[in-house]
């Protein structure tokens, strides 16, 4: 056996497929039981370098038309290579196969489909052939990789046991993603995808903000992102965090403002007042303030009865739609509710008031658990009197706002015009203190009647 | 490497899916080697039918299922995405069918149609001919991000209303913006007697005339009986029409 791989490698053959009549063999795929790739960081003497190991059949050894069971491992070590880059390495996996003339891989993880054509096959080609070629791309793609060996498995016994053993990785992998924060990362990324229905709209998504649609996670647009940087995804430097609550970033106000041509230029990431995120039409689910409990409604795409306030999912998409910023009511990904930025500037799950019953089905793990009972649902309530009353029975946090706020924000009105000498402008006002104009106007009337203010 | 791209549309019913399946035979048994694929992208068709193959699901239930379920957070969807694609892509041994299915409903779609137009259009990079049976509405072509069509097919039968639609879809190519090579006419249905007044209003849409397929009782006859198109026998009118087409298709591709 030579050592040449007797094909070509290189990106001009990503894209190809392997039709049916063209295969000689097929590993992995939806007609297989096993199949799982994994990459995996060792320790330098746990593996040798260049190593191809072949655990079952070779790829000369099948008949035409066979198909198999597959498995994939590639161990690396490196000394700055961390564990959480396994994942970002596996993803390669993907492409590298795919350079390989004759070779087709789909999909990921648990799910990998692959097959080898006949031309291929013909001319010779083997694991080792296959193994050798990754492991090298590996190493250009990633100069800290200093060692690395790979395994291809085809006994199926062989296989079961890996596939059983990388599903524990990948839930650890998803937990993880479901657990990465803003914090951690420097980069967010935009989506522009939507303009041509909302020509000002952009959506910016962080790791606990999905896209509106709730179809692009911040790991989806990071991979769009990195096959066509200019594309419609794109990276967004989040800059300075400059205020925690609302999550306003001044990397992201830059970066709408250019991606709107200059109509918006201030994003608060996780509040429905202020500078709230634009809406497109796309949503998933909308929040609506509800300002006689003090509290947010939410209603979905799939809800097509009038929500608590009598209005329908549809009519409030209009309102909330267009890329336009709309105080009050925002549009979102319903996987936004496990996040813990979720309304983080209002107060989070403990400002939900409202939902239809099988979103809250859907989302109960992400709903603490002291306030689940609190929040109604249409088979609770169907119009704000009975809400009402229900928040009150069950005791829910809004309750205490109700009360207490007239004072409290006559006192916040009255030192904010204090401080600006008694020159203010009620749409300013009304965003730096977190109130509808509306409000503002009725507290300063209050406060007239009450003789402190002329 | 680019495969031809032939699209046929024309109002519904005067014959798009019989030429697509009549042109898809052709090519495969003229074209020995070469690699097709069938896209059946009108909602109200039946190409998989006229072919004699079945499918088990469609691009359009893909999206739905998509909606529905989504898989694990660290997973990549457009990854996921394309095997689906090539989950649902029925292979035989001189083409491959892929069924568009019903275009898109009232949720949000935006993301995961950009992914899928992306696949589609990547997929068929991969073959050598590409038919496309299409709707009048051209909402497939218009969607189209990279490959150009090389030849626009535009069907109509000796009614007035199929050539007020291939009049309007030449119009709707320059509003949507597809991009083709070459837009021809193509007749169908052609009888001795409706001949001359066919031809004469024809030429007055200035759409270059490149077929004209005879009304044929042996397509009435299979349609009846429920066979694919496909076991048409070659000595048939619409088959020997079918085939001179196909020839200059081949040549201008
Ligand atoms: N040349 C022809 N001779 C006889 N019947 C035809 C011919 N062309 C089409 N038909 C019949 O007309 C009907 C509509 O054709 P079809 O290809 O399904 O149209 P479309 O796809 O445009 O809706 C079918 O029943 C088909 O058998
Ligand atoms: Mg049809």
């Amino acid at each position: 056996m030579t050592d040449k791989i007797p094909v070509e490698v290189g990106i001009v053959h990503e894209g190809e497929r392997i039709r049916g009549p063209d295969m000689f063999l097929e590993l992995g795929g939806p007609k297989v039981k096993y199949k799982a790739e994994l990459v995996q960081v060792r320790k330098a003497d746990e593996i040798e370098d260049g190593k191809v190991i072949v655990i079952g059949k070779d790829i000369p050894e099948f008949s035409e038309g066979d198909r198999s069971s597959f498995g994939i491992l590639v161990d690396i070590y490196g000394g700055k290579v961390e564990k959480e880059l396994e994942g970002v390495i596996e993803r390669r996996v993907h492409d590298f196969l795919n350079y390989i003339q004759g070779f087709m891989h789909l999909n990921q993880r648990y799910d990998i489909w692959c097959r080898v054509s006949k031309d291929a096959k013909e001319k010779g080609l083997t694991f080792k052939h296959i193994g050798t070629a990754i492991m090298n791309l590996f190493k250009t793609a990633f100069p800290f990789i200093e060692k690395s060996q790979i395994t291809f498995m085809t006994d199926e016994a062989k296989v079961k046991e890996h596939h059983d053993m990388a599903i524990k990785i990948y839930e650890e992998r998803d937990k993880r993603v479901r657990g990465m924060k803003d914090e951690d990362v420097d980069v967010f990324y935009a989506c522009t995808l939507c303009q041509s229905f909302a020509p000002n709209h952009v959506c910016v998504i962080s790791p606990q903000r999905v896209s509106l649609c709730g179809s692009i996670s911040w790991i989806d647009a990071r991979a769009a992102a990195n096959v066509d940087p200019d594309g419609p995804n794109f990276a967004v430097d989040k800059g300075e965090l400059l205020d925690e609550k609302t999550g306003e970033y001044s990397g992201v106000n830059e970066a709408i403002k250019k991606a709107t041509n200059g109509a918006n230029d201030r994003f608060f990431m996780y509040s429905m007042f202020g500078y709230p995120h634009t809406s497109c039409g796309c949503f998933e689910a909308i929040a609506f303030f509800i300002p006689e409990v003090e509290g947010i409604g939410i209603v979905d795409r799939n809800y097509n009865e009038a929500a608590v306030n009598g209005l329908k999912f549809s009519a409030m998409a209009t309102q909330t739609g267009g890329g336009e910023q709309a105080e009050g009511f925002l549009g979102f990904g319903v996987e936004w509710m496990h996040s813990a930025k979720f309304f983080n500037a209002e107060g989070g799950w403990s400002r939900i008031v409202w939902l239809p019953s099988h979103i809250k089905e859907r989302v109960k793990e992400a709903v603490p658990e002291d306030i689940y009972d609190k929040i109604a649902t249409e088979k609770e309530v169907t119009n704000l009197d009975e809400l009402k009353k229900f928040l009150q029975e069950k005791g829910h946090p809004v309750v205490e706002r109700w009360g207490a706020k007239g004072d409290d924000l006559k006192d916040k009105v009255m030192s904010y015009i204090q401080e600006k000498d008694g020159e203010i402008y009620p749409d300013e006002a009304s965003k730096d203190l977190g109130i509808t104009e509306d409000e503002l106007m009725k507290i300063i009337e209050k406060l007239q009647e009450d003789g402190a203010l002329e | 490497m680019k495969g031809t791209v032939i699209a046929v549309t024309g109002k519904g019913g005067v014959g798009k899916t019989m030429l697509s399946a009549l042109l898809i035979g052709i090519l495969g048994d003229s074209q020995p080697g070469k690699s097709i694929l069938a896209i059946d992208a009108d909602p109200d068709s039946n190409l998989a039918e006229s072919l004699g193959v079945e499918f088990q699901k469609t691009v359009g239930d893909i999206r739905e299922d998509m909606l529905r379920e989504k898989p694990s957070p660290g997973v990549e969807k457009k990854k996921y995405l394309d095997a689906k694609v090539f989950e649902i892509t029925v292979e035989t041994d001189n083409f491959d069918l892929l069924v568009m299915g019903r275009p898109e409903g009232q949720g949000c779609y935006c993301a995961i149609n950009h992914m899928l137009r992306d696949i589609v259009d990547n997929i068929t990079k991969s073959y050598d001919y590409i038919v496309i049976d299409a709707e009048a509405g051209l909402e497939h072509l218009s969607r189209r991000t990279t490959e150009n069509v090389d030849s626009l097919l535009v069907i109509s039968d000796a009614s007035k209303k199929g050539l007020d639609t291939a009049k309007r879809i030449k119009d709707l190519t320059r509003e949507l913006n597809i991009k083709f090579n070459n837009l021809y006419l193509i007749l169908n249905r052609v009888t001795p007697e409706n001949k001359d007044v066919l031809e004469d209003e024809a030429g007055k849409l200035g759409i270059e005339v490149i077929g004209s397929i005879p009304d044929d009782p042996e397509v009435s006859d299979l349609d009846l009986r429920g066979r694919p198109i496909t076991g048409i026998s070659q000595e048939s009118k619409a088959y020997k029409e079918a085939e001179n087409i196909a020839r200059k298709l081949i040549k201008n591709g």
